[in-house]
């Protein structure tokens, strides 16, 4: 009895001096190093952030969305309760809102072409820029693979006291792994398929380049034949085709970015989308563009993909 | 007017027809360079082969017949109604800095759309047409009514008002909205430029209507607005109804106002630009301006609008842009070279 009480304050002394010392150091995308005197707890996040550190059990207390949260792909399908809402539109973070979160951290993800934290951008108002003052901002930086964001958030998610062995979380990741095997073998087993990721306007078809996107460099990386576009602005991200040039590219696969549903009904709704062989032999499939920031949400991307993989004729075009 | 003042104006008629026919000629050769020339080149034998025999399967020909043919009669139809719509509002409102922006169309317009998409979820084109003339509609009423009040009823200058209140008024509702949701944002961008790529038949089928009924009505109130050039005052000596008088003109304008930001959005300069050109080749006679107009509009943006399929090649440069780029500079020197004609 006695022993088991010495004991327990022994324990409990011990954690107390531990917390006193666990100062919390993370080094970001941007390569500065954040040291706070604890591990934070009161978390701002940006939505794709947030997206990538609810399902390893790192819950914010307030997210800031571009978009209406409803809109927001990488939201989707995650639990929010309890979660404040500190903006819902580019640029548009209730900066007093944030402050009265009193929080010790905000994350976000770092975008090397912009030199800025998502929210911060120099486009983003000047308002935004007054979150450093309210506690330091970091994050990983956006690169060249979705696997890789989601690795350096799980390393982030350690840091700040995940147990990334939870069953969810494992399940999550071993699921992804079979998934991806899928998609690959799907890949493999069409070695002629050449496949094109578009937004379409009422104004223009909009060509990805595989560069601009971090998944779409995944998806390379596995297999995939991308087509390449001439993309002409220095900021590499699309070319623009004129309705009338639509065909210029004719992939077996199109993938449609699927941000918005209205994309794809413009797409359809267009006299040209069926010059293209692939519209009219309907392969066609979304693309995930731009938002995936977790293993479920990339296993469940991965496994429409493959079905569209499967299904499609890999020499409808040479 | 003096008798040899009516006999020099009797003499310039031949003229002013003759003038009307080279617009005619000149506007001929736009519609024919605006079905051939785009963004892929198409062989001249290709396009005839298209219009008289065309084949299901063949690309170009789709291309000439469901992208070129619909955008040219919509560029047709959009030139003319805000020529028109212009001419009648400088005329009827007295005010030569008057055009389709005036009365809270185009915001009136702008924002029914943006509402369409944010709150029902409206993407297509086709869907914009009828929220545009529900918007040019109810901003063009509640300008005449909010102008209306008051003893004089809706005198020129109060009409100009009413339209800058309500235009900045409906402007930044539209703003609240579109900064909110970026979602709208990326729909609207591409509307509110002013653009006649992406107008396929069943939009042209849409307006036509409107703006044909629009035309006709419009090409009969050049003695109206003869009358009310002369002052609400002495057009009222001369047994005009003047309040009715310009209400049907107005009537007319919006029509044509409302039908063209439908059929391809909210447009500049073309409305502001072309009756000061008209007026410039046929002087103040609003029964030579208006047909004037009518023929010029078209050839403004049909030509703008083939500038831009060609310029930024594999893309394309939206008409509202490249109108814009031309008018304005064109509007300054325009007014620099000479005084304008006093309304």
């Amino acid at each position: 009895m006695f022993r088991s009480i010495f004991a327990a304050a022994l324990a409990l002394g011990f954690a107390a001096t531990s917390a006193l010392a666990a100062e919390w150091t993370y080094t970001d995308g941007s390569g500065n190093t954040v040291t706070l005197d604890h591990v934070p707890t009161r978390i701002v996040m940006h939505a794709n952030t947030a997206a990538g550190l609810i399902p390893l059990g790192i819950r914010p207390v307030g997210i800031y969305v571009d978009t209406p949260v409803a809109e927001d792909k990488s939201l989707q399908g995650l639990d929010l309760t309890g979660i404040e809402i500190v903006g819902e539109g580019w640029g548009e973070i209730d900066i007093e809102k944030v402050a009265a979160l009193k929080p010790d951290l905000v994350l976000a993800e770092w975008w090397p072409l912009e030199k800025a934290f998502s929210g911060l951008e120099g486009g983003a108002g000047s308002t935004n820029q007054k979150m450093v003052q309210i506690a330091p901002v970091t994050g990983p930086a956006q690169g060249a693979s979705i696997v890789q964001l989601i690795a350096d958030y799980e390393t982030l998610a350690a840091s700040l006291g995940a147990d990334l062995s939870a069953p969810d979380i494992a399940a999550d990741k071993a699921a992804f792994e079979v998934s991806l095997v899928k998609f690959k073998a799907a890949v493999a087993a069409k070695p002629n398929l050449t496949v094109l990721p578009v937004w379409a306007g009422t104004d223009a078809l909009y060509v990805a380049a595989t560069a601009g996107s971090s998944e779409l460099m995944d998806f390379a990386s596995w297999g995939l034949k991308l087509i390449t576009p001439d993309v002409a602005d220095d900021r590499g991200y699309w070319e623009t085709l004129s309705w009338e040039q639509a065909d210029k590219y004719q992939p077996d696969l199109l993938i449609v970015d699927n941000r918005s549903d209205a994309t794809m009904e413009t797409a359809a709704a267009q006299p040209m989308w069926t010059a293209m062989k692939a519209a009219e032999a309907g392969q066609v499939a979304d693309w995930p563009a731009f938002w995936l920031r977790n293993y479920k949400a990339y296993a469940g991307a991965l496994d429409e993909l493959t079905a569209a993989i499967d299904a499609a004729d890999e020499n409808l075009t040479n | 007017m003096t008798v040899a003042a009516a006999e020099q104006r009797s003499s310039r008629v031949p003229a002013r027809a003759g003038g009307l026919l080279l617009l005619g000629v000149v506007l001929a050769a736009v519609l024919f360079l605006s079905i051939t020339v785009g963004a892929r080149p198409i062989a001249l034998g290709d396009v005839l082969a298209a219009i008289i025999a065309p084949a299901p399967d063949s690309t170009t020909h789709r291309i000439i017949l469901e992208l070129r043919l619909p955008r040219t009669l919509v560029g047709l139809l959009v030139g003319a109604a805000l020529g028109l719509s212009g001419a009648i509002l400088q005329g009827a409102t007295r005010n030569p800095l008057a055009d389709p922006g005036l009365l809270g169309i185009q915001s009136g317009a702008t924002l029914c759309v943006v509402l369409g998409i944010s709150v029902f979820g409206i993407t297509t084109l086709s869907g914009y047409v009828w929220l545009a003339f529900l918007g040019a509609g109810i901003a063009a009423v509640a300008v005449y009514l909010i102008a209306s009040m008051g003893r004089e009823g809706a005198t020129p200058v109060k009409l100009a008002l009413a339209g800058a209140a309500v235009t900045a008024a409906l402007g930044s509702v539209t703003s609240a909205i579109l900064i909110t949701s970026v979602e709208t944002l990326d729909q609207i961008r591409f509307w509110q430029v002013g653009a006649l790529t992406g107008r396929t038949t069943d939009i042209l089928l849409q307006v036509a209507p409107f703006l044909l009924f629009g035309i006709a009505l419009a090409l009969t109130t050049g003695r109206i607005l003869d009358g009310l050039a002369m002052g609400d005052d002495v057009a009222r000596g001369l047994g005009q109804r003047v309040q009715l008088n310009r209400a049907f003109a107005g009537l007319a304008a919006v029509i044509l106002a409302g039908g063209a930001v439908a059929a391809a959005g909210p447009i500049a300069f073309v409305g502001l630009t072309i009756p000061h050109v008209a007026r410039a080749m046929t002087g103040p006679n609003y029964r030579w301006i208006l047909p004037y107009s009518m023929l010029l509009g078209p050839i403004l943006l049909l030509g703008a609008d083939i500038i831009g399929r060609v310029i930024v090649p594999p893309g394309e440069l939206q008409v509202g842009i490249v109108t814009a780029a031309i008018g304005a500079p064109f509007f300054i020197a325009f007014v620099r070279r000479r005084k304008l004609a006093e309304l």
